[in-house]
């Protein structure tokens, strides 16, 4: 399933960059992550709690960061398992400067499996769309301090 | 010489209330899950998320050690049970052995893996989610037409062409009409995979007695016999130590003629840890494994003249199979062809049928079971061609029935239809519509801009499953009768309803012939331990083969009664009738209930008679039966959503003799809101992982109260010649005329947007779509 959107951070292009790769704030502001280890350069090892519909379960899984091009742009890529099935997602992140910020355009696919797809595949796109948001709602305000 | 009895008013045609509903209502009836025995451990499977993947490793330590966990097992534990059976066999049939656990390997999503027993079900299922797997995911596919196609991923890796058979048949000279044929339509016309949703899912009791060496097992099932005969195999257990109960069914619609991993499974628990156990299936586990129907990627072409005669048809049918073949996955394709001449009387036919593994849960037999694939391409065919043709919908049928004095009548297939009066239940709908001013009102409708449509179904189907030939566990079916010593009688069914009320009919059939009073009678079935033998309910086989032997078994019963009712009025002319024996020449009478007592006492004995009054009858019927009927959709399309309105819904079935009409009209009712269910809601879709991603009630429609239309029901009476009831079979017409005559209406409505054809099923978004590209 594809997903993409666009959000305006308050920042300067590279201090977006920066933020949106610092782990301690990754793990802080993903809706649910309950932990984020680096385990190598650009991996990061991730204990999520996730809920669609009627299920909910925690998921392992990995974080890496790929095709850096600082300030511009680089990609996620995001792999988990739980009980309630597992979810793969790979996205493309571009920032571009504005005058009042960065937009971050995001353009990904997203594949889930298990109970997950067979309950919830309908509600997969606005719960990412959910999440992203809350993501970088969280991200923002925690970087204005 | 013979004094006539007053024969009481037959049973044989009334509306009898159904013995069964008070048990049903008042929820006193005994379901699997009803089942509570002492010691009793529940089991719940761990199942594949994958539609494939390699198991690289099982831990299951922690489940194992779960308070509460009785044990675990694993397809290490399992290996040499089973395997599954397919029943059905097909020259060159690739048949993967089909273990009751996952080894390394699992091909569809919900793919049984592991199990765990504990003594509580909810600990059971806790324990489940702390197995470990190490899964390595594979490539999958569910697209049936793209399975077959070369590069996709192999579903199992010895037969990389994905193709589980093929399969041709033909008749007369295909190649001829078709380059002579005036017109030749073609079209491309799927029947989606459909999930058969009986209100009860499926369950199993299994209850091994290690001191007897006996196994009881209770499973929800139309097949107790089959499923003893094929669990004691898997198990490696003597049949005679083996009984099957199917207690109530609450549904079946095909899904239960079936033997799953599930019971050898429970069976195999059981014998392991000395203890019943139950597993009773969850409504998401039901969605995700027990068997799909429908399945199909019909290619379709018809070839006629220009009056509208139809000279030939041609099909290429791609069968979705799913993974495996349950137990009668590829024999329902080959149902669809010998279905393909439906009721029209031509002879040149060619199909070919490609079975197609797909990383999906196998298809099998529902409700129809191969006929509404072929009776809906079909009727859509014979549409389109009317269309083509500009003719009408009805003219063209009635230009092509198999005439009246053609019966018997030999089909391109093969088959012997054995009655019909194909233009009646047409005319007779045609008239309850008045077709002429229902066309004029339609006519009115467009020119204010309305999508109004008129959709007729002319269907045949195939039924009484069938003569022992072509059946792959014998097409026979049984019936013991026994008059107990007080006259009350005990009938003894090889058949085993699901809801099809044969309690009640097969009631009827006795007490009628007995003279008796219905509540006389109890019909025992479901029990292998209880009933002599019996191959079960399917295929709209039940009264026609099994009523037809309690039919004979009541005939070898009245001569016996008429003996020791000779005997007890000293009179060697006696009649039987009204529940008594009269003696022609004094008039005497002597009551079934003394005649019975005096037959168990035997202190007398007719000459050559032995004692007691029981008959048994195994009856194998000559040839299938051959209903058939027409139904009319009037339909309304909502411009601004797509929806559709069914405002008007005939339905004229022609099943033979009538036994009981009330519960005939319930099986319409019941048939046709399952076949509006596909041509309007449900969809069993697999994305393109093989995730089934319609996997709940909310993602998959079935048709609720408020979306079913007042069905108006008719007959007419061609009794069958096949047996001595003249019945025919009912069961899944409603199903087989439902689909075409409601997309025929819809695409009828949308015609002058320039619409020739949709896919089922027609939901409010697929329509709205056309409707804003007719826009466009």
């Amino acid at each position: 399933m594809k997903i993409s959107g666009s959000y305006l951070m308050p920042f300067p292009q590279e201090r977006t960059y920066s933020l949106l790769q610092d782990p301690e704030m990754l793990a802080q502001c993903m809706p649910g992550c309950e932990q984020l280890v680096k385990i190598a350069d650009d991996i990061y090892q991730m204990k999520l709690k996730m809920a669609l519909a009627a299920i909910s379960g925690q998921f392992d899984g990995k974080i890496s960061i790929a095709d850096r091009i600082p300030p511009a742009s680089f990609r996620l890529i995001v792999e988990g398992t739980g009980k309630i099935g597992f979810m793969k997602g790979n996205g493309l992140l571009n920032l571009s400067p504005r005058d009042n910020g960065t937009d971050v355009i995001y353009d990904g696919d997203v594949q889930v499996g298990g109970t997950m797809a067979a309950v919830g595949q309908r509600l997969i796109d606005t719960t990412a769309r959910m999440m992203i948001k809350r993501f970088f709602d969280k991200l923002c305000e925690i970087a204005k301090g | 010489m013979a004094t006539t009895i007053a024969k009481p008013e037959s049973l044989i045609g009334k509306r009898i209330k159904r013995k069964e509903d008070p048990r049903l209502i008042t929820g006193t009836a005994t379901y699997t899950d009803d089942i509570q025995l002492p010691g009793m451990h529940h089991a719940s499977i761990l199942r594949s998320p994958y539609g494939a993947a390699r198991i690289r490793g099982i831990d299951i330590s922690k489940a194992v050690q779960h308070p509460g966990v009785v044990a675990v097992f694993t397809g290490a534990d399992t290996k040499d049970v089973g395997p599954v059976p397919c029943g059905a066999s097909l020259p060159g049939l690739r048949v993967p052995h089909h273990y009751i656990l996952a080894i390394d390997r699992t091909y569809f999503a919900g793919h049984p893996v592991a199990v765990v027993v504990a003594t509580d079900r909810y600990v059971a299922r806790d324990a489940v989610d702390l197995i470990e797997v190490d899964w390595e995911p594979l490539a999958a596919v569910a697209d049936p037409e793209k399975a077959i196609a070369p590069g996709a991923p192999a579903v199992h890796p010895e037969w990389p062409d994905n193709t589980a058979f093929t399969f041709h048949q033909e008749n007369g000279e295909v190649d001829k009409v078709f380059a002579e044929a005036e017109v030749v339509v073609k079209q491309r016309i799927t029947s989606q995979r459909l999930i058969p949703s009986p209100m009860e899912p499926r369950g199993v009791v299994a209850d091994y007695k290690s001191g007897d060496k006996t196994m009881t097992i209770y499973s929800s099932s139309q097949i107790p016999h089959l499923m003893r005969n094929l669990v004691a195999q898997m198990l490696g257990i003597a049949d005679n130590r083996l009984r099957v109960v199917a207690p109530e069914v609450g549904g079946g619609f095909g899904c239960k003629l079936n033997v799953y991993a599930e019971e050898a499974l429970m069976g195999f628990i059981s014998m392991r840890t000395g203890k019943p156990v139950k597993w009773i299936e969850s409504r998401r586990e039901n969605f995700l494994t027990t068997i799909h129907g429908r399945g199909h990627v019909d290619y379709f072409e018809i070839a006629a003249r220009k009056d509208g005669t139809i000279l030939g048809m041609k099909l290429k049918l791609i069968q979705d199979l799913g993974a495996y073949h349950q137990l009668l996955t590829p024999a329902i394709p080959t149902l669809s062809v010998l279905m393909m001449p439906g009721i029209y009387d031509f002879k040149n036919i060619r199909a070919d049928i490609v079975g197609a593994f797909t990383n999906c849960v196998p298809t099998d037999a529902y409700r129809g079971a191969g006929r509404p694939e072929a009776t809906h391409g079909i009727e859509r065919m014979v549409d389109m061609l009317a269309a083509e043709l500009k003719m009408d919908p009805a003219e063209i049928r009635l230009k092509n029935f198999v005439p009246n004095e053609a019966f018997p009548y030999a089909t391109a297939t093969g088959l012997t239809y054995d009655s019909g009066n194909y233009a009646e239940p047409l005319k007779k709908a045609l008239g309850i519509v008045d077709y002429r001013k229902l066309r004029a009102d339609q006519a009115k409708a467009r020119a204010e801009g309305r999508l109004m449509g008129i959709g007729i179904s002319t269907y045949g189907e195939i039924c009484a499953m069938g003569p022992s030939p072509a059946t792959p566990a014998g097409g026979w079916e049984s019936a013991s009768v026994r008059i107990e010593p007080s006259g009350k009688v005990t009938v003894m069914t090889g058949i085993k309803p699901q809801g099809q009320g044969e309690e009640t009919t097969f009631a009827q059939i006795a007490a009628d012939e007995l003279g008796l009073s219905i509540d006389d009678i109890t019909v025992l079935h479901g029990d292998t331990m209880v009933v002599q033998y019996g191959i079960g309910t399917f295929g709209s086989r039940a009264t026609a083969i099994g009523g037809t032997a309690l039919y004979l078994a009541l005939q070898d019963l009245k001569a016996k009664i008429k003996k020791f009712g000779g005997m007890l009025l000293n009179s060697e002319d006696v009649s039987f009738g009204g529940g008594e024996c009269v003696c022609n020449k004094s008039g005497k009478t002597v009551a079934l209930s003394q005649i019975a007592g005096a037959s168990y006492r035997a202190m007398k004995l007719p000459p050559n008679t032995d004692p007691g009054l029981v008959a048994t009858n195994f009856w194998e019927p000559p040839n299938f039966t051959f209903p058939f009927g027409a139904h009319i959709a009037v339909t309304e399309v909502d411009r601004d959503t797509g929806a559709v309105q069914i405002t008007r819904y005939v339905a004229v079935d022609d099943c033979g003799k009538i036994i009981n009409p009330m519960i005939v009209t319930g099986q319409v009712h019941g048939g046709v809101v399952q076949g509006m269910g596909q041509a309007l809601f449900e969809h069993g879709i697999y994305d393109e992982n093989a995730q089934l991603i319609s996997g709940e009630f909310m993602d998959y429609t079935i048709p609720k109260a408020t979306m079913v239309p007042w069905i108006e029901t008719d007959h007419t009476v061609t009794p069958s010649p096949v047996n001595p009831l003249g019945v025919k079979g009912v069961g899944e017409a409603g199903t087989i005329g439902a689909s075409p005559a409601i997309v025929n209406s819809v695409v009828d409505a949308l015609s002058p947007l320039g619409v020739k054809h949709l896919d089922m099923p027609l939901s409010p978004e697929s329509i709205w779509k056309v409707l804003q590209g007719g826009r466009a």
